[in-house]
This record gives C-alpha cells, structure tokens and sequence, in this order.
C-alpha cells in the first residue's frame, strides 16, 4: 500500500506535503518497479521553478530514460544529494530515503488535481490489470 | 500487439517466473527476471542462463558446403577443424555488413550458423542466391526445432552436468548429451565470461532449462546480455554495425581473411587500401551523464559521430558506449563530448573491450 498523506500523478510522481507549504517530490513505487534499476537522476538545481505536469528532471534505469513531471508548482528548495549519489535509493525505498527534491509550493491549491494514495492504488491496480491480460 | 510477437519454446517459463517481457527483434523475451544489475553481477562472479532461441541455427550441410561458406563468409569456413568455431561477417557485395555469425565445424561436410535474430529472411534469401541451385548445398534453418540456451559465468565449469563438455577449447563445439539429452554444445557466449551456449530439440527445451536453474544458475534476461556484452566491446549487428558500415570502420578488420575469394572481398580490398574516414571506438564518459544509441558526439561544437550503444557499465561502475567518430579523433584519450538532453557532456574514446576476464 501507498502512503498516506502522499499525492500521486498519473505519471506515478508523489508530492508528500510538509507544513509551510512546501512538499517532497518522488518517484512512486510503480515507477521504480517498471523502470528497474535506477543508476542516473537529473534534477533541477535548488533554486529552479518547476511547473505542475512539466518536466522536473529526468531518470534512467539501466534499460532506459524516462521524463519526471512536477506534481506541483513552485521553487526548489533542496536536491536530495544522497539520491543523486546512491540512485538505487529510488529502487529500494521509493517513499522514504528515495525522494528526490523539497519544493516550495507556489499554487498550493493545485495539490488538488492529484489523486490521493487510495484512488492512486485503484489506478495502479487497473494499470497492473491491464498489463496481464 | 502482443499477438504478433514470436515466441522461443522457453517463453513460458520466463512469464512463470514472472519477467519483465519486451520486444526484441520480434521476439517476446525476458528483459529481466529480477535486476539487470543483479543478474549482470551473478554472470560476472558465478553463472548465469540465457535463453538466445531468437538467435537463427542453420545448418549448411552436403559435399560443398565448405566451399560455399568460404565463398559468402568473410573468414574461411573450410580451415576450421571439425569440432572448432569461428566469428565470422556476411558482407554484401560492397562490403557492407548484412551480419556477424559463429560458424561451428560440426562435422566434415555439416556446419552450424548461428546468427542475429533480425532480418533471418533476407539472410536465409542471401545464402540462397548464392548457394544456387547446387545440390551439394543443403541450406536447413532449424530455428523453430530446436531450444538454444547460453550458459555463461566464471562456475560454469562447477556445473554437474557441464563437467563433462569442460575439455572443450574456448569456441570449440561437441555433439553430445547433457544427462538424457541429445545438444549441440559450443564454449561461445556473448559475455566476455567463460561459458557454453547449447542447441537442443525443442521437446528438451524445459528440461534444458531446468537442469540448470535446478543448480541454482540464475536467470538473466536480454538486459544483462547487452550490459555484459558491451562491457566486453562485443558488438550488436543492426546497432553497432550494419550494410551501410563496412568491418574495417568497425574495427573488426580481424574478421576479414583476404585468402579465397569471398563476396564483397574486392570491394573490402579497396577500402583497406583507401582506408578508413571513421572508425568505431568505445567511448568512456567523463562528465556526468549516460549516452544511448543514437546520441551525437560533438568536438568543438561540431557534429563528428553518433553513439551506437551506450549504458551503465555495472563492473566498472561507470557509463560507457561505442560510436563512430572521424578517423582523426579515434585515437584512445581523445576528448569527446556526447550531447544527452541537448546539453555535451564530456567523454573520451576509450578502448572497446572495457572488461576482460582475468583482469
């Protein structure tokens, strides 16, 4: 089961809010499952304005590239370096030590258009569904 | 979609165990099973099994089936003992690469082909053509009929029903049985470890499987065979090279025997004595970043080459590929920059064979 208080794109991205409207951004556990091994993160520098369902950074498994989108708007705040060192962070614990960046929400409202973690297990569920027919 | 991929007699197995499944070649196989780094790393310091029924088995039999291979094959099939093996390149007329191929002496007048999993009709129409209509040529592709697994590691030689194919020289080949079964065994791979690959009846082919995963060999799917592979500066035909590259700018010149006069050798002869404007190198990445197939390669701004194969290289813990670039920077410790996401990250030409067991 997701995690409770997490917000989830459609494109498997989680966005954990913290009090002074700020959030941690990650990968969700399907993501890490279909990508495989992690071994390169790009992420935004601190500072960067992202956009919510714009291109955040950038993730590569060994097989492949995959985009990251912002689940939110607003200022990075922080890069998880530990990640950036130690990408299979991501694989391991998705929802934990394998975050990515803290931003600083600028249209907080926004967190609204995302599903929380029991409509995004129904999404994942069907998704999975889907795939063993 | 799905529907219309072919499937090798061991796809089965590979959804019991639940693997990644993706497409390749046309073929629905196992990307991988647990972690491509996992099983990278098992190949590298134990043993691991592939399943390569993708690969095309043809065996070229009768009284002028020597003759014949020498006259298509860029290396002379006739001067392999029987029982040896040999890499060899199908090049067009104007020396393009249509393939790279093992060609195993089977026997006196029988040899196997073993070849890429693409483009299997144009090749098979290829020896066709040139094979005509001599009746002493028996071209046979017995693909579908049969299973064929790699087995590749450092302990493959610990393996029960291995010890007795372990007096093999490297690239020699054996009719035999591994327990009950009849199997063609060859000490090839595509790993740069020691390692078997094994042709059998499709009937075997669970049991063959089995009798190995039974020992604990781990399965490793088309992810680690093209992490190890490249690793080990194997090449990848339709990536690294095709008909519109020529074995000299792919650095395999090794692979062209000018004796005899073979398909496509005046035109090979030709460009040796020209030589070569690009070459293919491996390439070492220096700055951060993971250059794919199909990546740029700049000097100073300018466009010079592309990258044909790229990815994490988890022995040495460090990104590398292979690409083509102008002769003149082809020189090991040129520096290079790869465009990845719009952005030249720094690389240098590197040695291609990145890894060597033993070293």
């Amino acid at each position: 089961m997701t995690p409770k208080d997490y917000k989830f794109t459609s494109e498997h991205e989680w966005i954990h809010p913290e009090s002074g409207n700020r959030g941690k951004v990650g990968l969700a556990d399907y993501a890490q499952t279909q990508l495989g091994d992690i071994v390169f993160l790009d992420l935004p520098a601190a500072g960067t304005q992202v956009t919510q369902g714009k291109k955040l950074g950038e993730v590569e498994s060994v097989k492949a590239v995959s985009d990251i989108f912002a689940p939110a708007s607003g200022k990075v705040l922080e890069v998880n370096q530990s990640v950036v060192d130690e990408p299979k962070l991501v694989n391991e614990d998705p929802y934990g030590a394998g975050w990515l960046v803290r931003v600083e929400l600028s249209k907080p409202a926004e967190l609204n258009n995302l599903m929380d973690n029991a409509k995004y297990d129904k999404f994942v569920a069907e998704l999975t569904e889907k795939q063993s027919e | 979609m799905t529907e219309q991929l072919k499937k090798t007699p061991l796809n089965k197995i590979h959804h019991e165990l639940k693997a990644r499944m993706m497409d390749f070649a046309g073929w629905e196989l196992p990307v991988w099973y647990t972690s491509i780094l996992e099983e990278h790393r098992t190949v590298r310091s134990a043993a691991g099994t592939f399943d390569v029924s993708d690969m095309g088995r043809v065996w070229v039999t009768g009284k002028n089936a020597g003759a014949f291979l020498d006259r298509v094959l860029t290396r002379r099939a006739q001067t392999l003992d029987v029982g040896a093996s040999k890499l060899c390149m199908l090049c067009l007329e104007d020396g393009g690469i249509l393939d790279d191929l093992w060609a195993y002496r089977v026997g006196a007048d029988r040899y196997l082909i073993v070849w890429n999993a693409s483009h299997i009709e144009e090749k098979m129409a290829w020896l066709r053509r040139w094979a005509g209509p001599d009746r002493d040529i028996v071209i046979r592709d017995k693909s579908a009929a049969t299973v064929m697994v790699a087995v590749q590691g450092p302990a493959v030689c610990q393996l029960q029903n291995l010890k007795g194919v372990c007096h093999l020289a490297r690239f020699g080949n054996a009719e035999t049985r591994i327990g009950d079964m009849e199997v063609l065994v060859a000490r090839t791979g595509y790993t740069g470890e020691d390692g078997f690959e094994i042709i059998s009846d499709v009937a075997n082919a669970r049991k063959l499987w089995e009798s190995f995963t039974g020992q604990g060999v781990k399965p490793c799917g088309l992810g680690a065979r093209d992490t190890l592979r490249m690793e080990a500066g194997m090449m990848l035909c339709g990536q690294d090279m095709d008909k519109s590259t020529n074995p000299f700018e792919a650095d395999l010149g090794w692979l062209v025997e000018m004796d005899g006069d073979f398909i496509g050798k005046s035109a090979l002869l030709e460009i040796k004595h020209r030589g070569i404007k690009r070459k293919h190198v491996g390439i070492r990445m220096t700055g951060q970043g993971i250059a794919r197939s199909g990546y740029k390669i700049v000097k100073s701004g300018k466009e010079v080459g592309w990258v044909t194969s790229g990815g994490y290289a988890p022995t040495l813990n460090a990104n590398i590929g292979f690409g083509y670039v102008p002769i003149e920077l082809a020189a090991i410790g040129t520096k290079i920059d790869v465009i990845i996401r719009d952005k030249p990250v720094a690389a240098e030409v590197a040695r291609r064979q990145f890894y060597k067991r033993g070293a």
